[in-house]
């Protein structure tokens, strides 16, 4: 393989995982902040009790998938500078803008709120520990939009003019709303939303399935998932093909490689446009990965749907086919997800920032060694990862809220006596 | 502006230093430590929002430095790696030990490989910036076990792995309870020592020319000084039993390196030799990027003081490790 293959290799592997956390971070953490809000805010002590088991419990799922996602997110960050030294060279001006104001905006407070969310239970008033977690939902999402800026720019770069051969930003409002990162924000959010809703609607489910003792609780975030995924999964479908009049106009090669027609017309027309070079694309992974798409997100809208209205005296889970099936579906809006990734990032190719930078140009001066080494140990590092993610998930889903450690206070005798410490 | 920026990315890799630091400290004294769960317990609710200066150091290196960043990540492209790497594993681990019931010395082998690993490679880092590193006429540069493996760079990555094992101890002899904050203490007291000594090592090697070339001379001695008395200091209010005075002077020695590397070579920010290499002005973004930057900058970063120091005052008293 040459250093180019393993920096795409390292970058596509170690992204692509990492995207995985993401998606379930970001579906998860708006539903922890509903239940724990309907808990704070509930009068009558029996049901606030079952509500707040209910947060803690899936807050407790949420975070475990959080860890992993932080953990490899600041990989994430320092890989634009390991690998594609040439991306910050000739566009560092512009793209590192929205890095910065997403570090300093989002990530810092998320981190923090999160921090003191996971602390606070007994600790801080209800209301403050409440606003925490919307604080840290917020901020997710607001991460996600400063990404998909960045993102954007690679896809339809606006807002900038080159001199000299290096970008330079002219129009901070245009890169801050270009419809390549907009559109792209509202079809992630849909699809995470999408993401939680069939997680906790499917884990709800399997509790049912198997005679749940909890069934209070259960009900309750069944409900909750349910209605999510339906929403979720009803719009996720029309943002998604919102966003083809855009390609069409702005990476031609992609909807023509996918649909298989006019691609010598496309090619020969970004030829004159950008000089010589190879244009096409993989038609293959381009159709798979929008069929997987179109096919998940149609069936799980369409079960959703029904399940909505089976939620009116539990039929949907009185029926155990039926909240198998719910369980079932739990792994494809991630295979969707990890679709939608390869469609907007294949798609995107030859180039690094579209039309203005190759991916091949933009690769740092590191030696194959090195790259063949770290590409090896991040990409077993973060399998590994994945699969203690998954692993402790479903252990704890299956156990249920009885195995939950989140918020569960065990004050030392020597503790009630608080020692300032700062 | 360019300084204004300059002297944000320093304050956020000296937050990372000592806040980060005392992370990776206490992960390096895991395996000593009799109360494995008070002792991250001690840290738990501060570990996440410490990461994250990491982060941010990043993220304004690439908004605002981003000809830094480029040569500066993938010329130090091994270190960085294994940096990473053990932050990855470190922060997993921290994490997730008390997810399972089984394999606790696995999850305490990665937290204490978690964090040596980044704590040794930081301290390279910081030794090969001293020194300085081969830059080729194209800006970029790569560096080889031939540039770490000096005596000076070694020298500053066992100093610096042993600074923050003796910030950790301090952290835990400050926030925990009375045994495991007595056996803390002593830990920190031979751990100062054995910093100083490395650093002494350092600084008798820069004064034989063969360690750090530094552009200011005039800066740096007084820095050089400011780590000896935090050294000596700690040493004294830990072997006295003063434990917020030896947190205090921890914390003064811990944002010594990376002041010396950004004050004693300015205005180098990638120094080849002394007096040359990376200039702030080369290194940084264009006029109009900063510009906007800043507009958000003056308000965030007072904002993330606020909400930080706010998260430090909530959890002043000491915390039940109810949690990691």
């Amino acid at each position: 393989m040459s250093a180019a293959d393993l920096a795409r290799l390292q970058f596509a592997a170690t992204t692509g995982i990492h995207w995985l956390f993401v998606i379930l971070t970001m579906g998860l953490v708006p539903i922890v902040a509903i239940m724990h809000t309907r808990a704070a805010f509930t009068r009558d002590p029996a049901k606030a009790a079952v509500r707040e088991r209910m947060t803690r419990f899936w807050g407790q799922l949420y975070l475990i998938n959080y860890t992993v996602g932080i953990a490899t997110g600041i990989v994430m960050e320092f890989q634009f500078g390991l690998s594609w030294s040439g991306l910050s060279k000739f566009a560092g001006n512009v793209f590192g803008a929205p890095l910065a104001l997403e570090t300093l905006i989002a990530f810092f407070a998320e981190s923090t709120f999160l921090g003191m969310w996971i602390f606070g239970w007994g600790r801080l008033r209800r209301g403050v520990h409440v606003t925490l977690i919307w604080l840290v939902a917020l901020t997710a999402y607001a991460s996600a939009y400063w990404i998909l800026v960045a993102n954007g720019f690679m896809q339809q770069p606006v807002g900038y003019q080159v001199r000299d051969g290096a970008a330079y930003l002219t129009d901070f409002a245009a890169l801050v709303t270009n419809p390549s990162a907009l559109i792209a924000l509202a079809h992630v959010t849909l699809a995470a939303l999408t993401t939680g809703g069939v997680f906790v609607a499917g884990v709800s489910a399997y509790h049912f399935a198997r005679d749940a003792k909890e069934t209070d609780l259960f009900r309750g975030s069944l409900r909750l998932g349910v209605w999510v995924a339906m929403l979720a999964s009803f719009f996720v479908i029309i943002v998604g093909d919102m966003q083809f009049p855009l390609l069409r106009r702005t990476q031609p090669m992609k909807i023509a490689a996918m649909d298989d027609s006019g691609v010598a017309q496309v090619q020969a027309q970004l030829l004159q446009q950008y000089g010589p070079g190879d244009y096409t694309l993989p038609g293959e992974w381009l159709r798979v990965s929008m069929d997987a798409m179109t096919i998940i997100g149609n069936t799980i809208s369409t079960i959703t749907l029904i399940a909505v209205i089976l939620l009116w005296k539990d039929w949907l889970v009185r029926w155990r086919p039926l909240a198998w099936l719910m369980t079932a579906m739990i792994p494809f809006p991630f295979i969707a997800s990890v679709g939608g990734w390869v469609f907007r990032e294949v798609g995107r190719q030859p180039w690094l920032v579209y039309g203005e930078l190759t991916v091949a140009d933009a690769l740092s001066h590191v030696s194959t060694a090195a790259l063949a080494i770290s590409c090896a140990t991040f990409i077993a590092i973060f399998v590994a990862l994945a699969v203690t993610n998954w692993t402790l998930i479903t252990r704890l889903a299956r156990r249920g809220p009885d195995a939950t450690q989140l918020g569960a206070l065990q004050p030392l005798a020597e503790d009630k006596q608080t020692v300032p410490a700062f | 502006m360019q300084t204004f920026w300059l002297a944000l990315l320093g304050l956020l890799l000296s937050g990372y230093f000592v806040l980060g630091g005392y992370d990776l400290g206490v992960q390096l004294l895991h395996s000593f430590m009799k109360d494995r769960d008070a002792a991250l317990g001690a840290m738990a609710p501060f570990f996440l929002g410490n990461e994250v200066w990491l982060v941010a150091f990043t993220g304004v290196l690439f908004g605002a430095f981003p000809h830094l960043e480029g040569s500066l990540l993938s010329g130090l492209y091994p270190l960085v790696v294994a940096i990473l790497v053990g932050l990855v594993v470190g922060n997993t681990a921290v994490q997730l030990r008390r997810r399972t019931r089984r394999g606790r010395r696995w999850w305490q082998a990665l937290i204490v490989a978690g964090g040596t690993l980044p704590a040794v490679c930081w301290g390279l880092v910081v030794g090969l910036l001293l020194h300085g590193v081969p830059r080729l006429a194209d800006g970029s540069f790569h560096i080889g076990a031939g540039q770490v493996l000096t005596p000076f760079v070694l020298a500053c990555g066992v100093s610096v792995a042993l600074l923050f094992a003796s910030h950790g101890a301090a952290f835990l002899a400050l926030r925990s309870a009375p045994d495991l904050a007595v056996r803390a203490r002593r830990a920190g007291t031979t751990l100062v020592g054995a910093a100083g000594a490395a650093a002494v090592l350092a600084l008798v090697l820069t004064l034989l020319g063969v360690g750090a070339s530094m552009t200011n001379p005039l800066t740096s001695a007084p820095l050089t000084g400011l780590l000896a008395t935090a050294l000596v200091a700690a040493w004294w209010s830990l072997s006295r039993g003063h434990r917020i005075r030896a947190f205090a002077a921890t914390c003064c020695a811990t944002v010594v390196p990376v002041l010396l590397v950004g004050a004693g070579q300015h205005p180098y920010v990638l120094a080849t030799k002394a007096g040359a290499g990376l200039s702030v002005a080369e290194a940084a973004a264009d006029g109009t990027t900063l510009q906007i930057l800043t507009a958000f900058g003056v308000v965030l970063i007072p904002t993330i003081l606020a909400y930080q120091a706010w998260s430090w005052w909530a959890f002043r008293a000491r915390t039940a490790s109810s949690y990691f």
